[in-house]
């Protein structure tokens, strides 16, 4: 299939549909609009339904019923909006159902900002809602890479029974890059989920529920998602960026981020100073022994988030002292530029 | 000649069949069944004359009728399980006519339904066709995704008052304007039963609950909501109807416009809405039999019965 110029936003919209995604429940919110906006339109040519919800409450609650009905479903928001989604998140992880949430994350807290941000890594990664659940999730950092991990998420969400978030800053949802959709799934040729309430023929009727009143049975049911998500190693995704040789400084960072630090990457490289990027592409399960294994080739760890430092944590966590780990984030939508990150690895490299 | 036939384990003792029988057949007995409760024997069967009253009123599908070598049986819309609702609480009635509209229009078998938050809880243990449980207040959210997924299933919730016309009162507004072909079954019993029996949108002027130990100051909380009312104003078709279930007459009535709602939601036609009024003895504070006279003299008049709308009369 041929490359086509699309924007961030609209080409998750078309990649939902290239998954054999049918169904879209969702409320308007900035900077996510074009996503529902896009499907509108898109939705009903391909025989689909595009629905606006009364809230996000409401939205994230259609998915859990067209989820549990079998259907692949999914709904987008921003930060704000993805905060209200957090009921039902927990409701979906507690009672096994598939879905893909995608958040185009904004400046917080509260009402915050509309630009972009990667302040709910906290949310995304540590179950956000109430209860013992996670969420696999994942981060692109360019339009492509949003297109094929908003159609993997799909396929994720139906083989762990669970939600899958795929998370984006304001930049991946704005900004235009030429894309290409590499497969074209057809509902009709989508495995069947003989657990989903279809109608009783022939069955005894299945039941979607999170309610587990013994507390022998919820111990059990929390103890089986455990495993589930400890399962969940086995997709995590990361990309090494000059990390053949050993390095002074090793950078962490993911999403759009990431690409701002390559190109500061390859100015420093120019000077002489040897310089690599970590970028880890599942942010739950973080990827652990990956980074571990590019930590030991470095010096120094400079973490680099539009945060205050939530990504830190983990990465403070897999280093465990071994090496000095030091953090830039910019917040409330500003968004750092190579030049920063040059001066910030270039202050690690003149402390020695 | 007709006798009722009781299975005497499955009743709780609520002597609601005691009271509605018209001829005086049943009494309650002076021992117990294994759920510790007295039960109702026919004490004078040669008074019966088959109207199945007891059955009607009975929340616990405990009575079945025998007439010309002929048993009732309990619908194939309700599974085995018991239910574990209060002795005399009506949502056992109710749950009895949804199953056996689900038999009757031939549609159990394609139906999908959502149980709420309240007492009702556990309704997915209770109905023979596949449930999903819903968080607080979201059931018709939830019942628009099935349906909008899955257009050629049937689709009801079934919802207290607190779930639907509290927490879920935006669901229930914007899921009946946007005409979802869905079926509501909204129990309104006044009052929150199952966290014990605290003020609910519902409870009348007056009306003590533990929220409100003085009554309910409608200064303070407002006035009660009448939903069907509230809705009546969508410009949207719809169904919305109010019945009852204090007595046999009325819950014969439900019972029609129960079948009429899910009609109504089969051929495509439009949002569909029952409220039934209901009770709740314990939360209440009454005999089941004296929650049935209070629910005539009290609610009823707030709470009038009939249908609001139709398709066929809206604007």
């Amino acid at each position: 299939m041929a490359k086509k110029l699309m924007k961030g936003c609209e080409a998750i919209g078309e990649a939902a549909i290239n998954a054999g995604c049918r169904l879209f429940f969702g409320y308007p919110i900035t900077p996510q609009n074009e996503i529902p906006e896009y499907l509108s339109a898109r939705l009903p040519q391909v025989g689909g339904t595009f629905l606006q919800a009364e809230s996000e409450v409401a939205a994230s609650n259609m998915l859990y019923g067209a989820a549990g009905a079998g259907c692949r479903v999914f709904t987008s928001s921003s930060s704000p909006g993805i905060s209200l989604m957090m009921e039902a998140m927990s409701y979906l992880a507690g009672a096994e159902l598939p879905v893909v949430v995608v958040n185009i994350m904004r400046g917080g807290p509260g009402l915050g900002g509309i630009l972009p941000s990667q302040s709910d890594y906290f949310q995304a990664t540590k179950g956000g809602g109430h209860g013992d659940y996670r969420v696999l999730v994942l981060a692109p950092s360019t339009v492509q890479e949003a297109v094929d991990l908003t159609q993997d998420a799909f396929d994720l969400a139906d083989e762990y029974r669970n939600p899958v978030m795929v998370v984006g800053d304001g930049l991946i949802g704005q900004m235009m890059e030429p894309v290409e959709f590499k497969r074209t799934i057809s509902p009709e040729d989508l495995p069947p989920k003989p657990w989903a309430t279809t109608g009783c023929a022939g069955r005894k009727p299945n039941i979607i529920n999170s309610l587990l009143l013994n507390p022998e049975h919820l111990e059990a049911h929390n103890w089986h998602l455990h495993r589930k998500y400890q399962e969940m190693v086995k997709e995590i995704r990361w990309e090494d960026w000059l990390l053949d040789e050993p390095v002074d400084v090793l950078i962490v960072a993911y999403g759009t981020v990431a690409r701002i630090c390559k190109t500061a990457i390859d100015v420093l490289r120019a000077r002489g100073i040897k310089v690599g990027l970590f970028r880890p592409i599942t942010l739950y399960p973080f990827p652990e022994p990956q980074l571990s294994a590019a930590v030991d080739k470095a010096k120094k760890v400079l973490v680099t988030e539009l945060s205050t430092g939530q990504m830190l944590e983990d990465v403070r966590a897999v280093v465990a002292g071994r090496k000095p780990v030091s953090f830039f984030g910019r917040v409330g939508g500003m968004v750092m530029t190579p030049e920063e990150i040059e001066h910030e690895v270039d202050k690690l490299v003149v402390q020695g | 000649m007709p006798t009722p036939i009781i299975t005497k384990d499955l009743c709780k003792g609520c002597e609601l069949c005691v009271h509605a029988c018209p001829e005086g057949v049943l009494e309650m007995s002076t021992e117990i069944n294994a759920k510790g409760y007295f039960f109702p024997v026919a004490a004078h069967p040669e008074k019966c004359t088959g109207c199945r009253y007891c059955l009607l009123v009975c929340p616990d599908t405990a009575i079945q009728i025998e007439a010309k070598g002929k048993v009732t049986v309990r619908t194939e819309g309700l599974t085995d399980k018991q239910f574990h609702y209060c002795p005399g609480c009506t949502h056992g009635v109710i749950h009895r006519l949804v199953a056996e509209c689900l038999e009757e229009l031939g549609i159990r078998e394609r139906t999908v339904g959502v149980a709420p938050v309240g007492c009702s809880v556990l309704a997915y243990d209770y109905f023979n066709c596949d449930m999903h449980e819903a968080s607080h207040g979201r059931a018709m959210a939830v019942a628009t995704g099935i349906k909008r997924g899955r257009k050629d299933l049937v689709v009801f919730s079934y919802q207290g008052d607190g779930d639907l016309a509290s927490i879920g009162m935006a669901e229930t507004v914007h899921t009946a304007n946007r005409g979802e072909k869905i079926t509501v079954i909204f129990v309104n019993n006044a009052i929150y039963g199952m966290t014990g029996g605290q003020m609910a949108p519902t409870t009348l002027a007056g009306q003590v609950a533990s929220t409100c130990p003085l009554g309910r100051d409608v200064n303070h909380a407002g006035w009660p909501i009448r939903v069907v009312e509230l809705l009546q104003s969508l410009r949207t078709p719809a169904y919305l109807a109010r019945v009852s279930v204090h007595d046999p007459k009325s819950i014969l009535a439900a019972k029609r416009a129960i079948r009429k709602a899910f009609k109504y939601q089969i051929d495509g036609v439009c949002f569909s809405f029952v409220e039934v009024v209901s009770t709740c003895p314990t939360g209440w504070g009454m005999q089941p039999h004296e929650s049935c006279n209070w629910l005539e003299e009290n609610m009823i008049p707030y709470y009038p019965l009939g249908e609001v709308k139709t398709p066929e009369t809206a604007a």
